[in-house]
């Protein structure tokens, strides 16, 4: 009954949410970036076997943000979560460039999903402030980025434990995401 | 002995093929070819026999030589007997020894293997034995509980079944409850309907009654204006009267200026008087000064006077001074000549130097005196010019003054006359102002007083107009009250029948509480209901424990099954250990056996080549037999019986060996029959374990099964019950957890996105997937009407497999 209660309140005040998917291979931050972005602070993380979903205000607009794990034997199960999406966050460890082509395959594989066909595209070119760290064109160039068609997307250089790139990334989503409402 | 044995020897030969035979054949083919050598021997002899009686010497010579070969050559035999027999001997000695060490060995060997086996038969059994028992009687305990558990099942189910015809019931109820609260709401919406008239209707009559409110506004809005008309009339009026009040204060001021301008002049009059008195007084001190200025004048001449006199007497006095001094000069230099001249007479002289010195100390005196005077005198006559001076001067201040005094009195007496003149002019103006403003004042006055009548006048004309305005306006007014009271009474006929209506509602209402007390009481009961039920699934999870705990026992228990296979095997290890020990015991026999048969062969052989020597000592000795026959023929025959007896004795021993052996065969072949019989025992045994085994884990299925039932697809049940799913899958089991757990615990709207990742990790069937989205939406939805369960699920109930959600 309580939750009935909770329920017509949040129909009531509630407006809907936007739900958003952090997605990326295992160690490129996506767990601290979904924190970052919820109590602007650097948490210590373990290796997330199953997800994260939490609540972000950004600018008078909700977020249901979920960090999905990123191991390779749990990879499969991303498309579960798949349905009902506006916009996927993929995060790239720029200065993981062994497992790049893993990532762009990831990727390619994730963008071919029917149930994704409307989510706009915000790829973070994470861990920026490494010295060794990929420069954002050539991670699009690497991702195959501009290749893509009927897509929105963009590409951030962020860096999630110094913050920077964030919230100009945020920004852009938000914009994008009020002018296709 | 010998017949025996020959009779034994015919006995073998009638029992022809032997299982051994093939190694015995060439021996009796031996003996064949021994018979038939004598027999060709025989022949020869025969065709010998035919010859002539001459050669007979010659040929007997030629036996003899012959038979001495022979003898010697049956020497040679004896000896190679004797050796022969000898090795045979020792050949037999040592077969016997052998024999009988491999006998013992063997005898040993089977003994302790035979041991052995007793004593683990034995133990296997009394452990088997043991074993069993305990299994029976756990499997009896296990049985118990297990009917027990089953007991409670059924009980349990039975509780089940009917708890589900009591939530039956209680959807009936809530059912009827349902449609109870349709008819009501239903009432209720024609309730409101009818009162939303009433309120329609009210709402005409409030329009109305604003429309006449707005009329009286509208007249009260004229008559507010009239209103303001008159005050404002009223305030010219008063603002006319201020203006009058205003104009008197002037009046008033003008008097009281007039007043002041003539306190004024007064004041001017006095201080003309008093400047006049000034004058006199002045006059009066100038006078004065003149007197003073005359006595100091006239002092100033005395003191000049008197300073010339004392001019006079110091110049007198310092003229007599200086004839003095002169004189005394005179003296002195009378008295220095005194001295030239009386240089005699010293002490004059000194006399008269001392003299000198005391009236120039004298001298000297009347100068200081002259000086001093001479100061004093200069004194005095500086203090006389000062005060001549300043008689002087003051003088001058006192001319001036008065000079001054003489001024001021002429300018004040100028003055005086200007300020009189001022005075009448300003006077004579004030008048005229004055009558000019009292004229002025006394036309604005007669102006305004017309004016206040004039606008009395109207005023009071004004006065009647709005009073009969007013008058008409309130008859308009009494018209509206009473239209109004009219509505009023409208109203209230129909709040009342509001009110009718609203008791009406809330006797619904009551009825409605009612009902909903009475739901709310099926709620409390269909609360109690979950209460038992969750006691009964508390119930039963104790069960589920129970039940796996004696599944572990159980498990224990095939753990110790296993190790008792494992033991058992370990002993079959033993056992064909012990097998192939005696395999290799028998090979090794069987080789002793084939040694000992080839060494038999060998000496058969050798027996053999005796009997052949036999048979040609025979031939010999027949050859003897037939030459002593001719010669007497008595040579050597106990020769020949020793060597027959020893040949004999050989074979015997032979025949004896063989049987022996044969008795080792058959004794092993038993032995290997008790072994097969043994085997045959363990694959008994082993069939009974495996039949064991075999019930243990269909015995266990049903129970596993159960549990999987009583319980809500939990995710270690399911993981446990496919545990022949492929690895990944348990690999991603604390994903499975994780998701679970968040689904469990999680806000319906994210609960929502993850039904998907929920039935493709337990492979959920779509229409399971479709079930739980529609409870969620029910969950989260704010009307709408449980989702009934579908006719596939519906069965659930029959089997305990419902999710209480």
């Amino acid at each position: 009954m309580g939750g009935f209660f909770s329920t017509i309140f949040s129909s009531l005040f509630g407006t809907r949410e936007m739900r958003i998917l952090i997605l990326g291979l295992d160690g490129a931050g996506k767990t601290t970036i979904l924190y970052r972005l919820q109590v602007g602070e650097v948490v210590t993380t373990i290796p997330t076997i199953g997800f994260n979903v939490e609540t972000v205000t950004y600018k008078n607009l909700k977020f249901q943000v979920w960090d999905l794990g990123g191991q390779t034997s749990i990879r499969p199960y991303w498309r579960c979560y798949y349905s009902n999406t506006d916009a996927v966050i993929y995060v790239v460890d720029s200065c993981d460039r062994d497992r790049i082509g893993i990532s762009k395959s990831e990727l390619v594989a994730m963008l071919e999903e029917e149930e994704l066909k409307k989510a706009i595209l915000v790829v973070f070119a994470n861990k920026q402030d490494m010295e060794q760290a990929m420069t954002p064109t050539e991670m699009a160039n690497a991702l195959g980025l501009p290749a893509l068609k009927d897509r929105k997307w963009q590409i951030f250089k962020t860096s999630a434990t110094k913050g920077t790139g964030l919230d100009e990334a945020m920004e852009w989503l938000v914009e994008t995401l009020k002018s296709r409402q | 002995m010998f017949a025996k044995l020959k009779k034994k020897i015919a006995e073998e030969a009638a029992i022809a093929p032997r299982p051994g035979g093939a190694a015995r054949i060439p021996r009796s083919v031996s003996k064949e070819s021994i018979t038939s050598v004598g027999a060709d021997s025989g022949d020869d002899f025969a065709s010998d026999g035919s010859s002539s009686r001459e050669d007979l010497s010659s040929q007997l010579l030629r036996r003899n030589e012959q038979i001495r070969k022979l003898e010697v050559k049956l020497s040679d035999y004896a000896d190679q007997i004797r050796n022969l027999q000898k090795i045979k001997e020792k050949l037999e000695n040592a077969l016997e020894k052998h024999q009988d060490s491999s006998m013992r060995k063997f005898q040993e060997q089977n003994e302790a293997h035979q041991a052995n086996r007793a004593k683990m038969a034995e133990g296997m059994a009394l452990a088997l034995e043991k074993k069993d028992q305990e299994w029976m009687e756990k499997l009896g305990q296990v049985e118990k509980e297990k009917r027990m558990l089953e007991t409670r099942l059924q009980e349990m189910r039975e509780q089940s079944l009917n708890l589900f015809q009591k939530r039956d019931e209680i959807d009936e109820l809530e059912g009827f409850q349902q449609q109870e609260m349709a008819k009501v709401k239903h009432m209720l919406l024609k309730k409101e309907e009818s009162l939303s008239k009433a309120e329609q209707e009210l709402e005409a009559c409030t329009r109305e009654l604003t429309h006449t409110k707005e009329m009286l506004q509208d007249t009260s809005s004229v008559s507010s204006g009239l209103r303001k008309d008159l005050q404002e009339l009223r305030q010219q009026c008063l603002e006319l009267e201020a203006q009058r009040d205003e104009l008197m204060t002037a009046e008033t001021n003008a008097e009281n200026k007039i007043t002041a301008l003539e306190l004024r002049e007064q004041e001017l009059q006095t201080v003309i008087q008093q400047l006049s008195v000034d004058l006199q007084n002045a006059r009066v001190a100038g006078s004065g000064c003149e007197k003073r200025l005359e006595m100091l004048q006239v002092e100033h001449e005395s003191l000049k006077l008197e300073y010339e006199q004392h001019k006079q007497k110091m110049t007198l006095e310092y003229d007599e001074r200086n004839k003095l001094i002169e004189q005394l000069q005179e003296k002195v230099s009378s008295l220095e000549k005194k001295l030239e001249r009386n240089l005699s007479g010293d002490e004059h002289v000194q006399e008269l130097l001392k003299e000198k010195t005391t009236l120039e100390q004298k001298l000297d005196e009347t100068r200081q005196q002259l000086l001093t005077d001479r100061t004093h005198h200069a004194e005095t006559v500086n203090l006389l010019e000062t005060q001549k001076k300043e008689l002087e001067q003051e003088l001058q201040i006192a001319t001036e003054a008065l000079k001054k005094g003489k001024e001021e009195a002429s300018e004040q007496d100028l003055q005086i006359q200007m300020l009189q003149t001022d005075l009448e002019n300003e006077r004579s103006k004030l008048q005229q102002q004055i009558l000019s403003v009292k004229h002025e004042y006394e036309e604005k006055v007669a102006g305004l007083e017309s004016q206040i009548t004039a606008l009395k006048t109207s005023w009071e004309f004004d006065k009647t107009a709005t009073q009969h305005k007013l008058s008409q306006l309130e008859k308009e007014n009494e018209n509206l009250n009473k239209s109004r009271e009219g509505y009023e009474s409208s109203l209230k006929k129909q709040e009342s029948e509001l009110d009718r209506l609203k008791k009406e509602l809330s006797s619904r209402e009551t009825v409605s509480v009612e009902i909903a007390k009475a739901l709310e009481e099926t709620r409390k009961q269909k609360e109690e209901l979950q209460q038992q039920v969750s006691h009964l699934t508390s119930l039963i999870e104790e069960k589920d424990q129970l039940i796996d705990e004696k599944s572990d026992m159980l498990l224990k228990k095939k753990e110790e099954l296993n190790q008792l296979s494992q033991d058992r095997e370990a002993v079959l290890l033993q056992m064909h250990q012990l097998q192939s020990d005696i395999e290799a015991s028998n090979s090794r026999a069987a080789e002793k056996e084939e040694t000992a048969r080839k060494e038999i062969d060998e000496l058969k052989l050798q027996i053999q080549e005796c009997l052949l020597a036999r048979e040609h000592k025979r031939n010999a000795s027949e050859l003897e037999e037939s030459a002593r026959a001719l010669n007497n023929k008595h040579l050597h025959p106990p020769e020949n019986r020793v060597m027959e007896q020893n040949g004999e004795v050989a074979a015997a021993d032979i025949i004896q060996l063989q049987k022996e052996n044969r008795e080792l065969e058959q004794q092993i072949a038993e032995k290997n029959k008790m072994i097969k019989q043994l085997q045959q025992r363990m694959t008994e045994l082993k069939k009974t374990l495996q039949k064991e085994l075999k019930i243990r884990p269909d015995s266990e299925g049903p129970e596993v099964r159960e549990k999987t039932n009583s319980e809500v697809p939990n995710a270690s049940v399911t993981v446990t019950n496919n545990s022949d799913l492929n690895d990944s899958r348990e690999i991603n089991f604390e994903y499975l957890k994780h998701v679970v757990l968040k689904f469990m615990s999680c806000r319906e709207s994210e609960a929502f996105h993850l039904i998907k990742a929920v039935s493709v990790l337990l492979n959920f069937s779509q229409e399971e997937e479709n079930m739980l989205k529609e409870t969620l939406e029910y969950k989260m939805s704010w009307f709408g009407s449980k989702p009934s369960p579908k006719g596939s699920i519906r069965p659930s109930i029959s089997s305990p497999r419902t999710p209480w959600s």
